[in-house]
């Protein structure tokens, strides 16, 4: 019997749809050209002119601090709230799950709105801590779900298993409970970094004087600046992401 | 692990003691558009006032606005568009500018201020000035006369664009037959919506974004667009021209202004008599490439932008331009107009 070919093909038409749309941002954040639709020349012009931007290194500093900050917290609460969920069953604990699962579904504009509304009402200072709370608030959910979903299939008895050894409360959560979560909390926390890094609307409402993160500052460069410096930014961004998986990789290798 | 949350650590704290540090001279909270004032100058304003100024962006008037509107406060100086200048005064959002704190404000163009929306500055002081008008490929199309009556032109059909805006383009259309591009008389619209649904036969499509692109690789020959668009395609294609046509166009400006509620009112003023200093104005204009409409700075500007029809007007066709009002509940006899030159063969 043949081997069908269908699954390769399927492959490599994934990787283009996927990859294709980032190898034509990074060839063009070296092109001469402002508008990237002709080839004008190999050129490290927009990667120079980025150096002397200085307000876009400060949207990335705000960006990396508020995407940090709210991903350890929002990792802490989202997996203390899914362990609950998982725990007990009671009606108490079903509001719990629509309130956690609420801000996956309403959208993004409302949220952001109604945060401002909120932070305006009770006369907090906008600025990088409100976006920061803003950020929380729906990580906590993705996280959550995450964990949940790697709950659902966790063998308790294993946690009885260290009771009856004689270990109490605080050695089972951090010598059985957390390393088998661990991955869990990972995946959870690097899909909440990721939204961070990514969200603009909700940032943009909440957002103070001198908090402007990345995504609002590039948004406003494409209606009204320089888009190829973004190619540029994009590009080192991705370098720097790559690392800091390979980076992760390894590690986690050394252990074994 | 350990150490990845170690390095993630030391890397916040650092952060937030950089940010801690900064605090001790005042800050200038500024809310504007991507790249609007030169770098350099944000520098000089900042020795010399021994502050610091924290610039944010916005990419759009409406989204700006909502976010004030919703109570977003802490910005000091703003750079709205003329009509959104009009609305937020309307609703109460502006400061009245104090003259004595503006001395340079007497270097404003007065030619402008006849047709601004705020003639007396009373809340706002302009900024920079954009027009639209004609871009076209200098050695493709022969002979062009810097006129709208250049869409009549039967040998570029399918190669000229218009904008996709219904008080630019139906304005033009105004302005080719000589009418105000505010008019309320419904028999000058229907005039001009004839003069339009003639010119379309002609056009490739009604275009707002993809006609840069299309100008500077020779897709379109003709187009028509903000000044401040066709100047960033010339630096790509240096075959483009551009032409303010004898009619008269639109003038749009951005314009500073101080919100009611803003922390820093002295050095927002400063910094406005400032950007109003000429030689300020004047190196402003050439990096930003509109112009900043402030008479003392003219004859500071380099031989290429004073020579540049489409920054820097010429009398007679600045006489005959008009800044883009909201028309209220007039605005419906637009659209109405409008809708029919969309839905015309």
């Amino acid at each position: 019997m043949k081997h069908s070919r269908l699954p390769l093909i399927t492959t490599i038409f994934v990787l283009v749809f996927f990859y294709l749309p980032i190898v034509v941002l990074v060839i063009n954040s070296f092109n001469a050209s402002r508008f990237g639709g002709t080839w004008e020349g190999f050129s490290f012009k927009w990667y120079i002119r980025l150096f002397h931007q200085r307000e876009i290194w400060h949207a990335l500093r705000n960006t990396l601090i508020i995407a940090v900050g709210a991903t350890s917290v929002s990792a802490v609460i989202g997996t203390t709230a899914a362990f609950a969920l998982h725990r007990y069953t009671s009606r108490l604990q079903r509001i719990h799950y629509t309130l956690i699962y609420t801000p996956l579904v309403v959208p993004e504009i409302l949220m952001g709105m109604s945060l401002l509304l909120a932070f305006v009402a009770i006369g907090v200072k906008l600025g990088l801590f409100t976006i920061f709370l803003a950020h929380v608030t729906f990580c906590i959910s993705y996280v959550a779900m995450v964990v949940l979903a790697r709950l659902q299939d966790f063998d308790f008895s294993v946690i009885e298993a260290a009771q009856d050894l004689g270990a109490n409360w605080w050695e089972t959560a951090v010598k059985v409970l957390l390393p088998l979560l661990a991955p869990g909390i990972a995946a959870g926390a690097l899909l909440a970094f990721t939204l961070s890094v990514d969200d603009f609307v909700i940032s943009f409402f909440v957002a103070g004087p001198g908090s402007t993160t990345l995504p609002i500052r590039i948004y406003s460069m494409i209606k009204h600046g320089s888009p190829p410096l973004i190619n540029a930014l994009s590009s080192i961004l991705l370098v720097v992401t790559f690392a800091a998986v390979w980076l992760s990789q390894r590690l986690t290798e050394e252990k074994k | 692990m350990k150490r990845i949350l170690m390095v993630v650590l030391v890397v916040l704290v650092a952060a937030v003691a950089l940010t801690a540090c900064q605090r001790s001279k005042p800050v200038l909270h500024v809310y504007t558009w991507a790249d609007y004032v030169k770098p350099e100058l944000i520098t000089r304003f900042e020795q010399e006032n021994n502050c610091k100024v924290v610039i944010d962006t916005f990419e759009s008037n409406e989204a700006m606005y909502a976010k004030l509107k919703a109570g977003a406060t802490g910005y000091d100086v703003l750079f709205p568009s003329s009509y959104m200048v009009r609305l937020m005064f309307d609703q109460g959002m502006l400061m009245a500018l104090n003259h004595n704190l503006l001395p340079n404000l007497k270097n404003v163009d007065p030619e402008y201020l006849k047709i601004a929306m705020d003639k007396e500055m009373h809340h706002s002081a302009p900024y920079m000035l954009t027009t639209s008008g004609i871009g076209y490929l200098g050695s493709k199309v022969e002979n062009v006369e810097a006129s709208w009556s250049v869409f009549e032109r039967v040998d570029l059909k399918g190669r000229m664009t218009m904008l996709n805006d219904m008080r630019e383009t139906l304005g033009a259309a105004l302005k080719s037959l000589g009418f105000s591009l505010n008019t309320r008389d419904e028999r000058e619209l229907a005039a001009a919506r004839d003069v339009l649904i003639r010119w379309k036969k002609n056009l490739a499509k009604f275009e707002n974004e993809q006609y840069k692109t299309g100008l500077a690789s020779g897709e379109f020959l003709l187009v028509h667009g903000y000044s401040g668009d066709i100047f960033q395609a010339q630096e790509e294609n240096e075959d483009i021209v551009f032409v303010v046509p004898k009619e008269g166009t639109s003038i749009s400006c951005d314009d500073m202004v101080i919100p009611k509620d803003a922390p820093q009112v002295e050095l927002a003023h400063k910094f406005i008599n400032f950007i109003h200093d000429p030689e300020v104005a004047a190196e402003n204009t050439e990096f930003i490439q509109y112009l900043c409409p402030n008479s003392a700075s003219y004859r500071f500007l380099s031989e290429e932008i004073l020579n540049n029809p489409g920054i820097f007007l010429a009398d007679e066709i600045r006489s005959k331009c008009e800044v883009i009002e909201d028309l209220g509940a007039d605005n419906a006899k637009y659209t109405k107009v409008w809708d029919e030159v969309k839905a015309a063969d």
